[in-house]
C-alpha cells in the first residue's frame, strides 16, 4: 500500500496546524486507552479515568460484541500482536485491569 | 437499477471538478457518512461539486447485499464516473479504496486505506463474539468453512462465498496519480479522529475541513482550478 504522493502531481500543502491525536507509543496501557477512547468514543477524560476495575463489556452500553470485534483488530494493529480465537474469553473484556494484562502478556510475547 | 447519489453542489458556476466520495464499506459507511457530508458542503463552499453515491447493497439500496460483491461494486463506480461531466477526483476512505481503481478519474484521493482480510476479521469476530453471547460456539476458521458453501451472516451483513472470498484477498491497488493521507501529523496526514471505528456515530466538523482543505490543495497540484 503506498502512502504519501504518488503520480506526476507536485502538491504544495499549506502550513497547517495539525493536533496529534494518534497514541504515541509510549506503552501497552497509553495504547490501548486510546485504542478504548477511539472505539468507545470516551474522550480522553472518560479514557484516562479507567481504572483495573473499571468495567467495560456488560459494563459500558457502547461495548457491544462489534465493539469487541473492532477492538481485537485495532490491538492487533497497534500492538502488532495476533490474537487467536482460542485466547479469548468473556473474562478477558471484563473489566480494564483484565484487558491489560492480557495486551501485555501478549507484547511481552 | 439505478442507486440514489447524494449530491452537493455549489451555489453558482461551473465547478472545476466533481469530488466522487467512496465511503467506507459495511458498518463504517454509516459511522462516517455525517462528516462526509460535511466535507462536500465545505469543498461546495470552494466551489467543487461532490457526489456520494451509494454503492448496490449499501445505505438505501434495494439490491440485496448478498448478490453483491467487490467486482460488482468497482463495475458500479466505474458507471458512476462515466456519467458525470468534466474533470473528476475520486476520494475514497478506508475499504472504498479497494474499490476505487477501475472507474476513470484524473486523480484519486485516499484517507486511511485499509486491506479486505482486516475488515473481514472484525466482521467474523463480531460474530464470533454475539454467538459467544448466545452460547453458541464459533470460531474464524469454523465461519470461513461455512463461507465457502453458503451465505454468510456477519453484524447484519449477508455476504455471498464470491464476497467473503474476494474480501479476504481484496489489497489497496496501486494507481496514479494519487495522495494517500492517514490520520495523524505531518505531510500525508489530516488531524482527525477515526470515527469509522466509533460503536456510535458521530461527527467531526474540524477533521471535514481538513478533509475538505486537503483534497482541493490536491486538485490544485493536479492541474485543476
Amino acid at each position: 500500500m503506498g502512502t504519501g504522493i504518488e503520480g506526476l502531481c507536485a502538491f504544495h500543502a499549506e502550513e497547517k496546524t495539525v493536533t496529534d491525536t494518534a497514541p504515541k507509543a509510549s506503552g501497552v496501557d497509553a495504547t490501548l486507552r486510546a485504542l478504548l477512547a477511539d472505539i468507545l468514543g470516551l474522550g480522553e477524560e472518560r479514557a484516562a479515568a479507567l481504572t483495573a476495575d473499571s468495567g467495560l463489556f456488560g459494563e459500558l452500553p457502547e461495548f457491544d460484541s462489534m465493539a469487541v470485534a473492532t477492538v481485537l483488530t485495532e490491538m492487533e494493529d497497534r500492538l502488532g500482536i495476533i490474537i487467536d480465537d482460542d485466547e479469548i474469553d468473556g473474562e478477558i473484556f471484563e473489566t480494564y485491569g483484565n484487558l491489560l494484562a492480557f495486551s501485555q502478556r501478549k507484547v511481552a510475547g | 437499477m439505478a442507486e440514489q447519489q447524494l449530491w452537493i453542489r455549489p451555489d453558482k458556476s461551473t465547478p472545476p471538478a466533481t469530488i466522487l466520495f467512496v465511503p467506507p464499506l459495511f458498518e463504517e459507511a454509516n459511522r462516517t457518512r455525517r462528516t462526509l457530508v460535511l466535507a462536500m458542503r465545505a469543498l461546495a463552499a470552494q466551489g467543487f461539486a461532490g457526489l456520494l453515491p451509494d454503492l448496490p447493497g449499501q445505505n438505501e439500496s434495494l439490491v440485496p447485499l448478498e448478490d453483491v460483491d467487490l467486482a460488482r461494486w468497482q463495475a458500479a463506480l466505474a458507471d458512476v464516473a462515466d456519467a458525470i461531466d468534466g474533470p473528476l477526483i475520486i476520494a475514497s476512505l478506508r475499504g472504498g479504496a479497494l474499490i476505487d481503481h477501475q472507474a476513470k478519474a484524473v486523480a484519486w484521493w485516499r484517507l486511511g486505506p485499509v486491506g479486505g482480510a482486516s475488515l473481514l476479521r472484525t466482521l467474523m469476530r463480531a460474530r464470533v463474539a454475539a454467538d459467544r453471547e448466545a452460547g453458541i460456539t464459533s470460531s474464524l476458521e469454523s465461519l470461513q468453512e461455512i463461507a465457502k458453501a453458503e451465505p454468510l451472516l456477519l453484524a447484519g451483513n449477508r455476504l455471498s462465498p464470491t464476497m467473503v472470498a474476494q474480501l479476504g484477498s481484496a489489497e489497496v491497488q496501486s494507481i496514479a496519480p494519487q495522495r494517500t493521507v492517514i490520520l495523524g501529523g505531518g505531510d500525508a496526514a489530516i488531524a482527525g479522529t477515526p470515527l469509522w471505528l466509533r460503536a456510535e456515530p458521530g461527527e467531526d466538523r474540524a477533521m471535514a475541513e481538513a478533509i475538505a482543505a486537503d483534497i482541493a490543495a490536491w486538485s490544485v497540484a493536479c492541474g485543476i482550478s
